[in-house]
């Protein structure tokens, strides 16, 4: 009997074998449907993230659709584009919230239809996650004060620009860069103003700021339309000789403002990697692999000076090339 | 079925099988990796063409460009608008006197007025451009809000004046067109790198660039042209004519051959399969046909080899040489145990010859002295005790004779018995005294005849003889069982082993008459050997005599 037991195991290994052989490759009929919904889609940044998304789908061969709202304050859109995703079968999402809290409940519910759910840039509220994917925000407000804090001046008044309270990056760097603030003596004063998330809106913040506290001298701008505006404010307001803008991200204005002085410093995030990568992770996750969903996958942050924005290094982080 | 047999038909075949499988898959593969690399060898040496042709049509460019530089100023700035118009991969045409100061800048996009960084030329570098440069990709930072990524091609210029060298900005998006839609398997893909190891154009530049990827330059640039296999990747490498420029091709061996390894692969496992299947089948047939039968073959042999005798062959199927076999085994069975009854009775016969011969003897030392005895006892007168003595002796005879009958009734063989004890107690002057205490069921069985008077003979010699008290000798016949028992007691000097061991060893030593031996033995040839004769005896106490015989009835029974 036991010679028929040793038949049975190896024709059951053989079998395996076989099955194992004959299952390979996944046709094109059974392509993965990734959803890419973020905050908005014409900044420079999404542009850039965009660009890495579809570098990132003709890669691993899955369908993609990018989707966002037209300006950084509408949840309510991208909640929509959420159940509108999982309604057209949607296997993975690869999203950046505007709201930590207000976004949790749609997420929740496409996580609840098996839908997989993958964040860069900006955090939800929501267990569900199964990948995160960004820049390090705490880090980077670190830095954008380690760039405010780079100055001769013996007193620093530090004018920040933030975005909607709600969006969980925006407070993560204004948390770092208080942190990086707080413990520089120069620092005398910091003043605050939280505006919606276009250039026009920042411009009109900063200038607002600007003319109630004269004693400002760095203005914060902690993402890109901020940067831009808060770079337009300062040029208009004729003052960029002595107020210094620290910005975010690597819009093209903000970069000519830099070469022209306006702008002494930005923060290149990289959106080309976390569009990359968060389609990349997302399927991954699709095929079996899990990651930490606590621990953030950081894509590298750079500071951007004047000095230094033709170094090699840095023209890769500002210019994308195509 | 035989598990060994069928373990190693199974591992014999699987090894086999094995063997050939990875064998045939590393020629298979090996030829494949040769086929890739030729493949590649051949992309890449397409893309070099091309690349090489782009290369010398700029060089042709930059011949024209030097040329029209020596013509009047008006002429010339039409002359680079309609240039830069048809050839929109040219992103700039700027010249630079001997300090390395721009001089002129020709481009569709905004020139910048207040240039403070050029990263298209650099005064420090001018050594280098002087036998004509490529450089590294770079983003031009001539412009107002534009910053297109290019390669700088710089030549010395000799046109008088004071315009010393031109550069030439020129969009990686014709280098791009050549090298992004190269394929080379499915997933391979070639780029541009010079001879210091730096990229210059790379289909995924920008996840290069973003750190997503990268390339192991450090490697291939200490490769030589040619095909290089690295682990699972191969290699191709072109170094461009007058350039330092080489075109790098990468392609993966597993992707490109485990494919095809593995469709082979299933091939192989199926007629593997099926072969070990089929050899199972086979090996189960043959197990019933040869492995089988031999086994029960070799058990047959083994049980008749324990008892020739009794055994009876059922022949064994199979094969025909197992049946030939075991055919041959019956017949030799058949012939072994005819042989061994022919040899067991000419045992016995040659015995029971003996026997006879034996008996016909008479003690010569018995007979005279009985006859000397009677001869005394005639001088003396005693008439009577001389007849009782010459009847004892013809009784005697006459049963020893038993016209030729070895078994004779136990009551015959008890009036043997008693003849030789009257006789004896005579001639022993009544020194012992005798009894027979028989069970009258037992007189009409049979008995070998000359059983008892051995050992009474032996009784009286070594167990009475020179006793001062009065011997005693009792004869018993009792029934047991199926089974006659007989015992000859004395109350003599009684025997040790040695001498037991003695009696029932050897025959008598005056070869004369019949030793207890020669009863014991007669009882075993007769009725088997759980019949015969046992002897107890303690010294100086006396000796016991058991006879074990069967009931027998007929002497045809036993008479052979």
């Amino acid at each position: 009997m036991r010679s028929k037991r040793i038949i049975i195991a190896l024709m059951l290994i053989l079998s395996l074998l076989f099955t194992g052989c004959s299952y390979r490759n996944r046709d094109n009929d059974s392509r993965y449907n990734i959803w890419l919904i973020v905050k908005s889609t014409d900044t420079q940044f999404w542009l850039s993230a965009f660009a890495g998304a579809n570098a990132a789908k003709a890669e691993y061969n899955v369908d993609l659709t990018i989707v966002g709202p037209e300006t950084e304050e509408d949840y309510e859109k991208q909640n929509e584009y959420i159940e509108q995703a999982v309604s057209e079968g949607a296997d993975a999402i690869v999203f950046s919230a505007i709201s930590y809290s207000e976004n949790a409940a749609a997420i929740d519910a496409a996580a609840r239809a098996g839908v997989k759910i993958i964040v860069i840039d900006s955090d939800v509220d929501s267990q569900n996650v199964s990948a995160r994917i960004g820049t390090d925000n705490v880090q980077a407000g670190m830095m954008t004060g380690s760039a405010v804090l780079d100055t001769d001046d013996d007193e620093i008044c530090v004018g920040i620009v933030n975005f909607a309270q709600g969006t969980r990056n925006g407070q993560e760097r204004e948390e770092g860069l208080r942190g990086s603030l707080e413990d520089d003596p120069r620092v005398k004063k910091i003043y605050m103003v939280n505006v919606a998330s276009t250039p026009e809106a920042a411009e009109l913040g900063a200038e607002e700021l600007l003319n109630d506290h004269p004693d400002i001298n760095v203005l914060v701008g902690l993402n890109e339309p901020l940067a831009v505006g808060t770079g337009r404010a300062v040029v208009d307001l004729g003052v960029s000789e002595e107020v210094r803008v620290v910005g975010f991200d690597t819009n093209l204005e903000c970069v000519e403002l830099m070469r022209d002085g306006a702008v002494s410093a930005l923060i290149a995030q990289n959106p080309y990697a976390m569009g990359y990568l968060g389609v990349e992770s997302a399927w991954k996750v699709l095929e079996g692999e899990s990651f930490d969903p606590n621990t953030w996958i950081d894509t590298a942050t750079t500071i951007i000076t004047h000095d230094n924005m033709f170094s090699q290094e840095s023209q890769q982080a500002l210019f994308s090339f195509s | 079925m035989n598990t060994v047999l069928l373990l190693s038909l199974i591992g014999t075949v699987l090894v086999v099988l094995l063997s050939a499988m990875l064998l045939s898959i590393r020629t298979y593969q090996k030829s494949l990796v040769r086929n890739a690399a030729n493949n590649s060898r051949r992309t890449i040496a397409q893309v070099s063409n091309t690349v090489n042709d782009y290369l010398n049509s700029i060089d042709t460019d930059m011949a024209i460009l030097t040329e029209s530089l020596e013509s009047p100023e008006v002429d010339r700035d039409e002359f680079f608008d309609v240039f830069l118009k048809i050839r929109p991969d040219v992103i700039a045409v700027s010249t630079y006197d001997s300090y390395g100061k721009l001089a002129n800048c020709y481009s569709l996009f905004d020139v910048r007025s207040d240039l403070e960084v050029n990263t298209s030329f650099n005064p420090y570098k001018m050594d280098d451009y002087a036998e004509g440069y490529v450089s590294a990709p770079h983003v031009v930072s001539l412009f107002e809000g534009a910053y297109p990524w290019v390669v700088t091609v710089i030549s010395p210029l000799d046109v008088g004046g004071r315009e010393r060298w031109i550069a030439l900005d020129i969009s990686c998006s014709n280098i791009s067109a050549y090298i992004n839609d190269v394929g080379i398997g499915q997933r391979g893909y070639c780029f541009l790198m010079d001879t210091d190891g730096n990229i210059v154009y790379h289909p995924q530049q920008q996840l290069i660039y973003s750190d997503l990827k990268s390339e192991d330059t450090d490697l291939i640039s200490a490769l030589e042209d040619g095909d290089h296999i690295d682990g699972s990747v191969i290699y191709t490498i072109q170094t461009l004519k007058n350039t330092h420029w080489k075109v790098i091709g990468v392609s993966y061996v597993q992707e490109i051959i485990t494919d095809s390894v593995w469709e082979l692969g299933r091939i192989l496992l199926i007629a593997a399969f099926v072969i070990l299947v089929a050899m199972l089948i086979i090996s189960t047939i043959l197990s019933r046909a040869l492995s089988r039968p031999v086994q029960g073959l070799a058990e047959a042999m083994e049980q008749f080899e324990q008892n020739a005798g009794d055994f009876t062959y059922t022949p064994v199927g199979g094969v025909r040489e197992v049946r030939t076999l075991s055919e041959s085994f019956s017949h030799m069975v058949i012939r072994l145990q005819s042989l061994m009854g022919t040899v067991k009775d000419e045992q016995v016969n040659l015995r029971k010859t003996e026997l006879r011969a034996l008996q016909a003897q008479i003690n010569p030392h018995f007979l005279y002295n009985t006859l000397d005895s009677i001869s005394w006892m005639t001088e003396r007168g005693k008439k009577e005790e001389v007849v009782e003595m010459v009847n004892a002796l013809a009784r005697l005879f006459r049963i020893s004779i038993s016209k030729g009958h070895e078994l004779i009734p136990i009551r015959s063989e008890l009036q043997h018995a008693e003849s030789y004890l009257q006789i004896q107690s005579h001639r022993y002057k009544n020194q012992f005294s005798y009894s027979f205490d028989v069970d009258d069921e037992c007189l009409d069985y049979l008995c070998n005849k000359i059983t008892l008077q051995p050992i009474i003979e032996n009784a009286i010699y070594h167990g009475i003889n020179g006793l001062v008290d009065g011997g005693e000798i009792t004869v018993s016949v009792k029934q047991d069982g199926g089974d006659i028992v007989m015992a000859v007691e004395d109350n003599g000097n009684g025997m040790n082993e040695d001498q037991i061991t003695a009696i029932m060893n050897k025959d008598r030593s005056d070869h004369t008459g019949i030793g207890i031996k020669n009863v014991n033995d007669r009882l075993k040839i007769y009725f088997g050997q759980d019949y015969g004769l046992t002897i107890k005896s303690v010294l100086d106490e006396g000796t016991r005599v058991i006879i074990r015989m069967p009931k027998v009835k007929e002497e045809s029974e036993y008479e052979k």
